[in-house]
């Protein structure tokens, strides 16, 4: 998401930009929720230090506030150094609310079109059963009035012999929990529908669903599938995995709510999830039609620097190298999912320009043990430090060495190759890689223009 | 005789108590077996699985005939779980060649009976070709052949076949008092942790093969034993690293191994005195790196491999003190405790996976004895449950549309038992889905031990079927499974959450110690789902912080 | 015991045990898997799971972090590991870039090994094919008729034919490969025709032979290695300084034996020399004025050896040149994970897996609405045209080679 924002935004302004990648990034990896920001870091304890903020936040504006007060260093911090002391807050605001904004824009009409907005943060269905806090997720999987009237019926449809998806277990952890809160609905089923893309109930991987969905007349068998357990129950919602389509989904959504007379949504699966692969494909798109160019199955494997600035990047195809000169260098290599970072028993690197890396507290991280910046808990809202490595960053986002040196003046940095914060627990991935990927995509931006 | 009344209850669901109950059980005795957490979940469950014909003992003649005669023994009731093990020992020092020679001695003769050769040596262009990964700098190398045997399905297949013979089988039981009237034993009580009651049941014998355990189950009857406790380490490899075992030395001189066994490569192990509680050890990282460094001289490219995880457990050595651990026998002692004035109690300290057949051959003759009754052993000439013949994968993976490699896995963990699942597939088409796709682990399976082979987690499922074994540690099966479980044991929304959060606490146990390399990556992902988008790491649930999560 | 002896015993107790201890040369590739995180994003991306469904063919993924695990079982996996068709793609959507279609190779060479009864029958008889003639076709039984379809084809196209030259010290070999040799013979002759229009000193092989990769994709190492070692030497009698190839295969296998074997020269497929060596210009010189065609739309196929084996720039070669052809417009297919089924030997024992693979290209390239497509390479070329003429396209379908003789001025 960072590189394929930052480029875009290099696009749009008129740059010639190339985007070199190996394997696909954490957005085809994500749930395909674009979180901003539900908890904040390293577990803190916000009672004492900001009593009137609630966990999670309820909208991104309270979490960024808190952010920016309490871990200036965060990179959604790091958007607002450049503004004067008292318009951090609203610089850091305007931004990734603009930021929000572009990609909703960008993504309207496409398999990944958005819906939700930095107003407030919302909480969507998850395969478990639980919910989370996000801010835009696809038109496909939400549905406003489900919590809204005491009298809902829900009822969650599983598909036969894909294991991806367990409907009871889905159902009873979820009603439990609306009868905790004592929030509707209070009434929630589950079924399990008998559809088989190769004609053989077992071994059903969501890909395949979504694939045959995308076929024409393929709701018609699915909507008479769910309509006799909808009228068993009386359901007024029906949530399904996310395999409405590939391309279709929101049509087929809406032909399903038409032909069953309920709504009818999409919950958010555990990566790599169809909504996280329509996500990655919409983006792709916007980066080409933006005039980017994508050149896939290259590795950028190391740079020549000379002086203060990159020079050229070498990048490795399977059996082929090819080196290039651009004026600005963007590296949104991502953590160790993507290959940004590697550990071993003695201390993290940087893979592509052996940069130095940081801790989440911001010492240099090259020769720290991994394993001391775990947790004892594998889940819990402390998290893992470890996973809070990266690279440390100017103002510009630009990665800075030791004495807080830039290591070229034309390289900038964005998304989970920064240091400083935890997606996983704070739940502000994609939001970060967005909003930094933007700030990051216009500073080379201007730097390229400058020096043309 | 009451239902709570029994000839023997065996403390511990190990190698030794499962053996114990099963020769109990079948020699007709009333056996109840008593586990505190599941068959097979501590010392056995953290060893290799090498039932070896006691080749690092020469210089105890006797064990090593035990050791070998048991090798037998195991290959005729338990052949469907056993593997060959061909183990290089390259030598990179000229004054290791005679300690090499005078082993190839007294290994060769004894090689025969076990039907694998006496010890060659092997010139060094050859055991290059045969493992590239070794140090080119080797003069010679010793070559032999050891077994292996899946220890959880021994443990389990013990425990069932002592269940089809009558014998009563209890895990989630913690003994916490047992009842000694006129200084003879009368009952024991039990906290059922499953159920939350307490239970007791009344017998005359009691057979603590408490293991770690077993001083501390001895005094509840008032009764002292001493025990050596000695902790080693694993490290586990993902994948096999090597083509074949190799043996060494390590820095301090004991020896090593390096054993691909089933789809891992296990590096062990450490020994070290230990008086923690065995709940809380996870490996340190000295212990990592003594095995790494040890092992690094002998393949010089073993940090490129991936560590999965590591396992640490605690061996309850026979109480020889002020000598190294190497140097305390691998026999065992059967300790009757009547000299001591609690009659009825008998008690194990010592012995190994492959001798504990024997052992219960020998406490139960004491029983016998005890219980005036006559009696024969049989344990060594049945068969375990699954080992009635060989099975075709060829032709059941074309007649039940499962991928062959699956059906392979399932035969080499069940041998013919195998047929029961797939009779499970006939009525459930479905149950032929793939689980955890790195072993692989069909639904299926997971449905027939759950109902058969009496798992309350997932942690229990991965000692049957090996649930979340791979490379990804459960990262992309503990969800699916959970429901499984969920299911069958008809559990609440809230258990199938803790039960997500139990197995990753587990699996992060282990995966924690040695983290590093492609093990970051994996762990971030797990966070992706888990925490991400689970947000399991954030919402409230009943979860019960584990023993090594309190004191780390 | 000798110890020749007990290496002899030791070697067969690892045959019982179904152990071919790995060689240096794959230790990489079986390292490389380590890096799996088993994320399956590959899954979504195969096209032979899309085409066929993950119960049918469990995936990159599987084979990386289930199928590849233990040496002992790979025979197990021969219900599954021959239906990959290697494109590549999962390796290049792999975070970790996980080597899966070499992984597929090493364990295909272990079944063949240890149970060649498991090997494919279809597989069998290429490899005797192989064996015997050192090229992946039989050749043909009268080298007249040969010569006669050869002429025939050449006719049709309109391609002129010129004499073969074989000489040594030349700049470049031109290597046809096995299609374009014994069965897609205007290939072969169109490069010659491209060749000698930008005066390119060239040179054939005096005896043609298969440069080792259907033998490496089955698993048979040894003759895979026999053939690697024969065109070196044939390579280093000539002379030459380049080598280049208008087959994607051999392009990318090519690439990789002559570093392996240290070659010390550099392997071109066709596009990436004309790109590169010849240059855009001279190509516009030469074809950017003719108005002898009409303008037609040409939508491109990407073979997988070239993409995902080779290089994604080899394509982009390939359309800046079809763009500075006269009354050309270049129609790009939105096909993504796009493989035409034909690859991994595939279609020689499942041909139903290699022609359900191949069909999410034919519904992209009909959107495209070009009225011809063309292809880099031989094999897709063919595996592409039977497979659009099947489903009653009207689409017609050119080897590049042939679409850019053909527009060449007469010398």
């Amino acid at each position: 998401m960072a590189g394929l924002a930052a480029g875009t935004i290099a696009a749009e302004n008129g740059l010639e930009t190339l985007m070199l990648r190996t394997g696909q990034s954490a957005t085809a990896y994500s749930s395909g929720a674009i979180d901003i920001i539900g908890y904040p870091p390293e577990g803190l304890a916000l009672k004492e230090y900001l009593p009137d903020t609630e966990v999670p936040f309820k909208t991104p504006s309270d979490g960024l506030r808190a952010i920016l007060t309490l871990f200036p260093f965060h990179p959604y911090g790091i958007i607002g150094f450049g503004a004067d002391d008292d318009k951090v807050v609203e610089s850091v605001i305007a931004h990734v609310k603009e930021s929000i904004s572009w990609l909703k824009e960008r993504l309207a009409g496409s398999c990944a079109a958005l819906i939700g907005g930095f107003e407030r943060n919302i909480y969507p269905i998850t395969v478990l059963g639980t919910t989370k806090p996000t801010c835009l997720i696809q038109e496909t999987m939400w549905s406003e009035t489900l919590n809204a009237n005491p009298d809902n019926v829900l009822i969650f449809a599983g598909f036969r012999g894909h294991a991806e998806f367990n409907a009871l277990s889905t159902t009873r952890a979820y009603l439990e929990n609306q009868l905790r809160t004592g929030k509707p609905p209070h009434k929630v089923g589950h079924c399990v529908l008998e559809i088989s893309p190769f004609g053989k109930p077992y071994n059903i991987s969501s890909i395949e669903l979504a694939r045959h969905f995308d076929h024409d007349g393929s709701m018609v068998d699915l909507a008479a599938a769910i309509k006799k357990h909808v009228d068993q129950l009386g359901a007024t919602h029906v949530a399904i995995p996310p395999v409405l389509g590939i391309e279709q989904a929101l049509q087929n959504k809406a032909e399903l709510q038409k032909e069953l007379g309920v709504e009818v949504f999409e919950l958010v699966a555990l990566p790599p999830s169809v909504p996280g692969f329509r996500l990655q494909r919409a983006m792709d798109r916007t980066f080409k039609n933006a005039g980017g160019t994508l050149l896939i199955g290259h590795q950028a494997r190391s740079a020549i620097f000379k002086n203060d600035m990159i020079e050229s990047v070498v990048a490795q195809s399977p059996r082929r190298e090819v080196t290039i000169s651009p004026k600005t260098v963007i590296l949104a290599s991502g953590k160790f999912i993507g290959g940004g970072l590697e550990a071993d028993e003695n201390g993290i690197r940087e893979t592509v320009l052996d940069l130095m890396p940081v801790t989440t507290n911001l010492h240099p991280a090259e020769e720290v043990r991994p394993v001391y910046h775990t947790n004892v808990f594998s889940l819990s809202p402390d998290g893992h430090a470890v996973l809070g490595a990266g690279l440390a960053v100017d103002m510009d986002f630009r990665p800075i060495d030791a004495d807080g040196v830039e290591r070229a003046k034309n390289l900038f940095c964005a998304g989970s190759i920064l240091a400083k914060y935890n997606y996983s627990l704070e739940k502000s991935g994609l939001g970060v890689a967005l909003s930094t990927g933007l700030a990051a995509g216009r500073n080379a931006a201007r730097m390229a223009k400058e020096v043309s | 005789m009451s239902e709570s009344d029994f000839d023997v209850v065996v403390i511990g669901g190990g190698s030794t108590g499962t053996a114990v109950a099963r020769d109990c059980a079948l020699r007709g005795f009333k056996t109840l077996l008593l586990e505190r957490d599941d068959i097979a979940s501590a010392t056995v469950g953290t060893c290799a699985g090498m039932i070896s014909s006691g080749l690092k003992y020469m210089d105890e003649p006797e064990i090593v005939d035990m050791c070998s005669e048991e090798v037998v023994h195991l290959n005729r009731i338990a052949r469907h779980i056993i593997m060959k093990n061909p183990i290089l020992t390259p030598i990179l020092e000229l004054s290791d060649l005679s300690t090499g020679g005078n082993f190839a001695a007294e290994y060769s003769k004894r090689a025969e009976s076990r039907d694998v050769p006496p010890v060659m040596f092997l010139e060094p262009e050859a055991a290059l070709e045969i493992e590239p990964l070794l140090n080119p700098d080797l003069i010679s190398s010793l070559y032999f052949e050891e077994y292996f045997i899946d220890p959880f399905r021994l443990c389990l297949l013990q425990a069932l076949d002592a269940q089809e013979n009558g014998a009563v089988v209890k895990t989630y039981c913690e003994v916490i008092d047992i009842v000694v009237r006129d200084s003879t034993v009368e009952s024991v009580t039990f906290y059922n942790r499953v159920t939350g009651e307490i239970e007791s049941a009344t017998t005359k014998t009691i057979i603590n093969a408490g293991g770690p355990w077993a001083h501390k189950i001895a005094a509840q009857a008032g009764a002292t034993l001493d025990l050596r406790l000695n902790k080693g380490a694993h490290v586990i490899l993902d994948r096999r690293v090597v083509n074949v075992g190799v043996i060494t030395k390590a820095v301090d001189g004991r020896m090593i191994y390096l054993f691909p066994h089933e789809n891992t490569t296990l590096l062990g192990t450490t020994a070290l005195d230990t008086w923690e509680d065995p709940d809380t050890l996870v490996a340190t990282h000295d212990e990592i790196e003594y095995l790494l460094k040890s092992i690094e001289w002998i393949i010089p490219s073993i940090r490129e491999a991936r560590i999965i995880r590591t396992m640490e457990g605690v061996r309850p050595l026979v109480p020889t003190w002020k000598v190294p651990e190497g140097e305390v026998t691998r026999g065992y002692e059967v300790i009757d405790h009547e000299s001591e004035g609690v009659s009825g109690l008998v008690s194990f300290t010592g012995g190994k996976l492959v001798t504990c057949r024997h052992m219960a051959e020998a406490a139960t003759d004491l029983i016998s004895q005890k219980l005036g009754v006559e009696s024969k052993c049989t344990t060594h000439e049945l068969p375990l449950p699954g080992m009635e013949s060989d099975v075709d994968v060829l032709s059941i993976a074309k007649e039940y549309d499962i991928s062959q490699h699956a059906l392979e896995r399932l035969r080499a963990r069940r041998g013919t038992q195998i047929m029961e699942i797939l009779d499970l597939v006939k009525e459930h088409s479905n149950w032929r889905t793939t689980i955890c796709t790195c072993e692989p682990v069909i639904e299926a399976e997971i449905r027939y031990s759950i109902r058969n082979e009496f798992p309350q987690t997932l942690n229990d499922l991965r000692r049957r079927v090996r649930l979340g074994t791979g490379p990804c540690q459960g990262t992309f099966c503990t969800y699916k499974a959970a429901a499984i479980l969920a299911d069958e044991l008809d559990l609440t929304g809230e258990d199938y959450l803790v039960d997500i959060l139990d197995f990753r606490a587990e699996r992060w146990k282990g995966i924690r110690p040695p983290m590093r390399g492609p093990q970051l990556a994996q762990e971030e992902v797990a966070q992706g789902l888990y925490a991400c988008v689970g947000n399991l790491d954030q919402i409230e649930t009943e979860y019960d912080p584990k023993p090594w999560e309190e004191v780390g | 015991m000798t110890e020749e002896e007990a290496f002899e015993f030791v070697k067969n107790t690892l045959k019982e045990e179904r152990i071919t201890p790995y060689h240096k040369n794959e230790i990489e590739i079986v390292h490389s898997v380590e890096g799996c995180i088993n994320c399956g994003l590959c899954i979504n991306h195969c096209p032979v799971v899309a085409a066929v469904g993950v119960d049918r063919f469990t995936g990159p993924r599987s084979i990386a972090v289930e199928l590849s695990r233990s040496p002992p079982e790979f025979w197990s996996t021969a219900d599954k590991i021959y239906l990959c068709t290697g494109c590549g793609t999962c390796r290049e959507v792999c975070p970790k870039n996980v080597n899966v279609p070499e992984v597929v190779n090493l364990v295909r060479a272990r079944i063949f090994e240890h149970r060649p009864d498991l090997v494919p029958k279809g597989l069998h008889m290429v490899r005797e094919i192989i064996v015997e003639h050192n090229l992946a076709f039989e050749p043909w039984e009268d080298p007249e008729e040969k010569v006669e379809s050869r002429d025939v084809r050449l006719e049709r196209l309109d391609i002129p034919y010129t004499e073969d030259i074989i000489k040594k010290n030349a700049e470049v070999l031109f290597y046809p490969g096995c299609q374009a040799e014994e069965r897609a013979q205007e290939v072969r002759e169109a490069a010659k025709v491209v060749l000698n229009y930008f005066d390119v000193d060239y040179t054939l092989l005096d005896d043609m032979s298969c440069c080792g990769l259907p033998s490496a994709l089955m698993g048979d190492d040894e003759t895979s290695q026999r053939l690697a070692g024969l065109l070196k030497e044939k390579v280093a009698g000539l002379g030459v300084k380049k080598v280049v190839t208008t087959c994607a295969g051999c392009t990318s296998n090519i690439s990789d034996i002559s570093l392996q074997d240290q070659w010390s020269i550099p392997v071109y497929h066709m596009v990436e020399y004309l790109a590169e060596e010849v240059g855009l210009d001279r190509l516009k010189q030469a074809l950017g004025s003719s108005k002898e065609f009409s303008e037609v739309t040409v939508t491109v196929h990407d073979p997988c050896h070239l993409i995902r084996h080779t290089s994604r720039r080899t394509m982009q070669d390939a359309i800046e040149i079809l763009k500075v052809i006269s009354g050309v417009k270049v129609a790009i297919s939105e096909a993504e994970d796009s493989c035409c089924g034909g690859g991994g030997l595939v279609a020689y024992h499942s041909k139903d897996v290699a022609d359900s693979v191949v069909q999410e290209n034919l519904i992209s390239i009909d959107k495209t609405g070009a009225e011809r497509l063309v292809a880099p390479c031989p094999l897709c070329t063919a595996q592409i045209e039977a497979n659009l003429f099947k489903s009653g396209s009207s689409v017609e379908v050119d080897d590049l080679m042939v679409f850019i003789a053909q527009r060449l001025p007469k010398k």
